[in-house]
């Protein structure tokens, strides 16, 4: 076998039974975003009339800043393919509600469809890109989400509140104020299909902590601030979603570059000066919605490009 | 920290990233569910169900079917998300493969909630076995497996999504075909019309992995198929009398009323010749690749 392993104690080694098998527990709020999931889904295949694109009106340097842009979604998207079912197979284990347990599959798909569909635009645009410049990898390659999940010594409200109520919400919000600026209606569309989703699996990620915060002590809330920290710092301030955050080097530069390209052609980028304050609401809505619900108080962040957050 | 406790998970290395389409069947059989898009809690009709002249005696066998399919179908919720990881973590797997297992879940989540709602309007679903002696066959843990990277993927593949897919979904074809009842006729046909994929989805991998299999993957896929037939299929896990260390009786019983019921089973006997003939299909089939399946031997019933 092609791999090297890596050692804890998992989930996967502690003995555990299905049964009693309970079907009927719900979670009504989940409950809703699993019948909207799956009344709701849409085909990256045909989305967008691919063959019938007209790519004459994007000059060659837009092609090129697409290609690059949608490759490095689809690296990310992709990371919730390779990382993120392992949540399931923790919810199953900790024999969470039904809903729950449901819902995360179809999440899974909906991951996929996303890298799907920023493959399918950056083939469109030139080729998709096999993988991030070597020095740019660090920013880009994993959250450490599937180790997390299955570490038996890692509670799973740490990962949910760290992955989705943080790191998740801040790329909803920053989609969002990205599709406001995109003109081109194919590329629109896209960033409206994934938002869709995406404001669901930001909704999941609340409902469930709301659901766990009061069965939780103090010295476990303070171990979910502890991972949103982490996960804010570590990987959110190391440039994962914003390239612009990313430590400087000739491959984030380039993408800064190329974003700015796509943002003066309204191709589904933005910059810099219009991201932060966008960043900066996100992180402080995080912090006053964990303050508020959670009785969680997130540490002063601190970043040179933003100062103390 | 016990050596027991522990278990090595394997690393990703996940550049560079392929995310091309490589395997054409699988790639189908993708856009295929993609299309073929439902939903159980706005697609069917729970208030469509015609059970007014089943006996109380035939609901309850019934719901002990149906709640014993939930509890089959169960076993994907984790088992499929850790065939994925098991995917994404070793080098060159095919994008293919991982896109349709994350379909695939949706699907078995779907058909767990349809198979707990139909047991509940036959009287109830059941959380557990009756008898807990199945509890031990039906956890199966295959989650584990898939994530374990003792267990060669190719071989798992070839077990568990080519040689057990395919026998659920005759097992399925087969309930469908005896099942009266419309609803359960629909949710049987939804059933099916998954299962058509899930088995083709194994039987598709293991064909564009058979040409490049080594003499050892080959014996490793040997040894899971073997594996699984006398660990698995033997124990009375798809088909209960197939059992030999636990009494079936109740279950046979169980299936024979609600076959007759037309609520969606198939008897014991037709069952076991159900068994028989996709055997002999499969290892036919395996043969075609190159993979020689033994004669392997049933308590009662001798070599199959």
């Amino acid at each position: 076998m092609s791999l090297a392993n890596e050692t804890f104690r998992s989930i996967l080694a502690q003995p555990e039974s299905c049964f009693p098998l309970e079907l009927g527990k719900r979670n009504s709020e989940i409950g809703k975003l699993l019948r909207a999931s799956l009344t709701t889904q849409w085909n990256p295949a045909t989305i967008i009339d691919w063959d019938g694109m007209d790519l004459r009106p994007f000059t060659q340097e837009q092609r090129q800043a697409l290609r690059v842009r949608w490759s490095r979604r689809a690296w990310g998207e992709y990371g919730a393919i390779a990382e993120s079912p392992a949540l399931q197979i923790r919810f199953c284990h900790e024999r969470l509600d039904t809903d729950t347990r449901l819902y995360f599959a179809i999440r899974t798909q909906e991951e996929s469809r996303h890298a799907e569909v920023s493959y399918r635009l950056a083939e469109k645009f030139g080729g998709f890109i096999d993988g991030p410049a070597e020095e740019y990898r660090g920013s880009v390659s994993t959250h450490g989400i599937r180790r997390q999940a299955l570490d038996a010594d890692f509670p799973v409200e740490c990962t949910m509140a760290a992955l989705v109520c943080s790191a998740e919400q801040i790329i909803l919000e920053n989609f969002m104020h990205v599709a406001k600026l995109t003109i081109q209606p194919d590329i629109h569309r896209v960033y409206q299909m994934i938002l869709r989703d995406e404001a669901r699996h930001c909704a999941f990620g609340w409902y469930f902590m709301a659901s766990r915060i009061p069965q939780l002590n103090a010295a476990e809330k303070n171990r979910v601030g502890e991972a949103v920290a982490t996960m804010i710092e570590q990987v959110e301030l190391n440039g994962y979603q914003l390239a612009w955050l990313a430590p400087d080097s000739p491959a984030s530069r380039a993408q800064i570059d190329s974003d700015r390209i796509l943002w003066q052609g309204g191709l589904g980028a933005s910059t810099e000066e219009l991201e932060k304050p966008v960043f900066l609401a996100s992180l402080r809505r995080i912090r006053d919605r964990m303050d508020s619900e959670w009785g969680i108080l997130l540490p002063k962040f601190f970043h040179p490009k933003t100062g103390e957050i | 920290m016990t050596h027991e406790a522990l278990t090595r998970v394997p690393r990703e290395t996940r550049f560079p990233l392929n995310l091309a389409v490589t395997i054409p069947a699988i790639d189908r059989l993708y856009e295929e569910s993609k299309r073929d898009i439902w939903a159980p809690a706005t697609d069917v009709d729970w208030a469509s169900g015609e059970l007014a002249a089943v006996t109380e005696a035939q609901l309850q066998a019934a719901r002990q079917v149906w709640s014993r399919r939930a509890w089959l179908e169960y076993t994907g919720i984790a088992e499929t998300p850790a065939l994925l990881l098991r995917f994404c973590l070793e080098r060159d797997r095919e994008v293919d493969a991982k896109y349709f297992l994350t379909v695939r879940n949706t699907e078995e989540a779907q058909l767990v909630d349809v198979f707990h709602g139909y047991a509940e309007l036959l009287g109830g679903y059941l959380v557990r076995p009756v008898d807990p002696a199945w509890e031990a066959v039906i956890n199966r843990r295959c989650h584990s497996d898939a994530l374990n990277p003792e267990v060669p993927l190719d071989a798992y593949v070839a077990a568990h999504c080519a040689l057990e897919d395919g026998l659920e979904l005759e097992l399925f074809r087969a309930y469908l075909a005896n099942a009266r009842e419309p609803l359960a006729r629909k949710l049987l046909a939804r059933s099916v019309a998954d299962k058509t994929r899930h088995a083709g989805f194994g039987w598709s991998y293991l064909e564009w992995r058979a040409d490049s299999l080594s003499p050892s993957a080959r014996s490793e896929v040997l040894l899971a198929l073997v594996d699984w037939l006398c660990k698995v299929a033997f124990s009375g896990y798809h088909v209960p009398s197939l059992a030999t260390v636990i009494d079936s009786a109740p279950e046979q019983r169980a299936q024979e009323m609600t076959a007759a019921a037309g609520l969606g089973a198939a008897t014991a006997t037709q069952e076991e010749q159900l068994f028989r003939d996709y055997l002999a299909t499969a290892r036919r089939r395996l043969q075609a690749l190159g993979i020689e399946l033994p004669a392997v031997s049933h308590r009662r019933l001798g070599p199959l």
